[in-house]
């Protein structure tokens, strides 16, 4: 499929934003982004605090409005104020706090506040809350009061809330950085299966290790864009990574330091099994020979 | 007393709300200890009781019995021992600590506690500038600054200044780098390990991150549902990967590759928990 047949669902063009433009220490947070986001997309933003990813994020779905440029969701700008409802019905959003997304106390009645606001019928919205519970794994804990959860479960019922609303684009900023391992690893896996249903994905993190669940992964600094690849290709730059202070997942930090060695090792190996793999076929073939 | 632990926790439990409908046991019976001058981490996931217990070391929370706090030879379980003092020696920084800010002006919010323990003005003054300099904040450039316009980083290190400027013999950080980026979190921790080697400062880790702990802890606490479940030096720990994911949590990942190889058949002598030992037993193992 060539690219010019397919819409994104998300198109970027040319996007400033300023915050405080009128005062006189303005604050200019994003400086000309250029991105195209497709449907069924699982993208990967990283960067470091203050280069813009969140501000980004915001713009997406018209929680922010670009002083300069134009972002389009499905065609919609966000300029356009009449369209802003139809946008945040197809972009939703889940934050880093679980605790400031939950509003009902029990796990069903909050994921269904928001569909029936939307004036979904009854039966639909049934149908719905469990869909969502199901998809994040939480269908068990719907008669549970949340403030009884873990920050794990809870950020995967502010995520069903979200999902009952059947947004086509689901964007996380910073979603799982206040969760534990086992609490961030539910979370991913749920994130996965709406991706793998067809959900497209925007994912805004600090965790190097979580831009390996995508299939794009943008670099930010300075409020820009500044690399843009598949997880392979960006994670493969460690030194430009470096100077972006930016880590790299110590999968890959290893196979570029044994390269650096050896230059025959691949530098670009992301996954443990893949560096394990590429050490076992090393170690078999020299004791084959 | 000075061979024994500086920080002696005995059998320790305590219940939130205790009698109320919301109840909730944090501790089930806690034992530990800390000696001076180590590097001591306390891992578990969200809810294990891990805040709960550094908050015994300070007075914050008191002991019931049968459970024993001694700190420095002092029993906190004992009402008449004045925690004031206790918690001169020991610092303790929480998650966001930029949230302790509370003066208007930054040289303000770092002289508070050596105002209320008396200090001269003068002596304050030197406090202040050492506790900013420790931290890397430039002493004539931010000490004038009002708090709120200070960036999240820059909080963190008034925050963190304020409670150095009391010259604590033990600092507990209690997931004091979450949320922040990798570059802001590898200078603040390179600075604590700075003040650890360099003025024998005591310090207790808390943390879910595995990969933070195996740069800069010599032993580990295991917690889970209010109890200690595993201890022993960072290395012994995390060479239990699949005790740790009973407990939710994980192995970093370039010990993860060794356990890989191993289950591969591979001999791996010592497992790595850093990267930079990653590389060299690799390295060794390539070329063996």
């Amino acid at each position: 499929m060539s690219t010019e047949s397919v819409e994104p669902i998300i198109k970027i063009r040319d996007l400033h934003f300023t915050y405080n433009p009128q005062s006189e220490t303005p604050i200019h947070a994003l400086k000309g982004i250029d991105l195209d986001v497709y449907r069924g997309d699982y993208l990967v933003i990283i960067g470091h605090n203050g280069s813009g990813k969140s501000t980004l994020a915001k713009n997406l779905n018209a929680l922010l409005r670009p002083i300069e440029g134009d972002v389009w969701v499905e065609g919609m700008n966000t300029r356009h104020l009449a369209s802003t409802l139809a946008i945040r019905s197809t972009v939703g959003m889940v934050f880093q706090s679980p605790d400031n997304q939950i509003v009902a106390t029990v796990v069903e009645e909050d994921v269904a506040f928001g569909p029936e606001n939307l004036g979904v019928p009854e039966d639909e919205l049934r149908e719905r809350v469990a869909w969502a519970l199901g998809v994040v794994g939480m269908l068990e804990h719907h008669r549970r009061a949340p403030h009884r959860l873990s920050a794990g479960q809870k950020q995967r019922v502010a995520i069903a809330g979200v999902m009952a609303m059947k947004p086509d684009v689901l964007v996380l900023d910073e979603a799982t950085s206040m969760l534990d391992p086992s609490g961030r690893r539910d979370v991913l896996a749920a994130v996965r299966t709406l991706n793998d249903e067809g959900v497209t994905v925007i994912a805004i993190t600090h965790f190097m290790h979580e831009a390996i669940e995508g299939n794009r992964v943008v670099v930010m600094d300075a409020g820009q864009v500044v690399l843009e690849g598949s997880p392979r290709q960006v994670f493969a730059r460690v030194e430009e990574l470096r100077d972006l202070q930016l880590d790299v997942p110590q999968t890959t930090e290893l196979a570029y330091l044994l390269n650096r060695r050896d230059q025959t090792f691949p530098p670009d190996l992301l996954l443990v099994d893949e560096v394990a793999d590429e050490i076992e076929k090393r170690v078999s073939r020299r004791a084959g020979s | 007393m000075s061979d024994g632990p500086f920080i002696w926790l005995n059998d320790l439990h305590h219940v939130y709300l205790r009698g109320t409908p919301l109840e909730v046991t944090a501790l089930r019976g806690v034992s530990l200890e800390i000696h001076r001058g180590e590097s001591v981490g306390i891992i578990g996931r969200t809810g294990s009781g891990k805040s709960t217990v550094v908050q015994h070391f300070n007075g914050l929370i008191r002991p019931r019995e049968p459970g024993k706090v001694v700190v420095d030879g002092q029993d906190l379980s004992d009402p008449r021992v004045d925690v004031r003092r206790v918690r001169q020696k020991i610092g303790l920084v929480f998650q966001y600590p930029e949230q302790q800010l509370f003066e208007r002006l930054v040289g303000d919010d770092i002289a508070f506690g050596p105002k209320k323990l008396g200090m001269e003005r003068a002596e304050r003054r030197e406090r202040v500038k050492w506790a900013m300099e420790v931290v890397g904040l430039d002493f004539e450039a931010f000490k004038d600054r009002p708090t709120f316009s200070l960036s999240g980083g820059e909080m963190r290190k008034v925050a963190l200044a304020g409670v150095l400027a009391l010259q604590p013999e033990v600092l507990i950080l209690d997931e004091s780098t979450s949320g922040l980026d990798p570059r802001s979190r590898k200078e603040f921790l390179d600075r604590m390990l700075a003040l650890h080697s360099g003025h024998e400062l005591t310090l207790v880790f808390v943390s879910p991150s595995m990969e933070d702990m195996a740069e800069l802890v010599d032993r580990i606490y295991v917690m889970d549902d209010g109890r200690v479940v595993m201890s022993g030096t960072t290395r012994e720990v995390f060479s239990q990967p699949e005790r740790l994911r009973e407990h939710g949590l994980g192995v970093p990942q370039v010990t993860e590759v060794a356990h890989a190889l191993i289950a591969r058949g591979i001999r791996v002598g010592q497992v790595p928990v850093t990267v930079d030992e990653g590389v060299a037993e690799a390295w060794r193992i390539l070329n063996s």
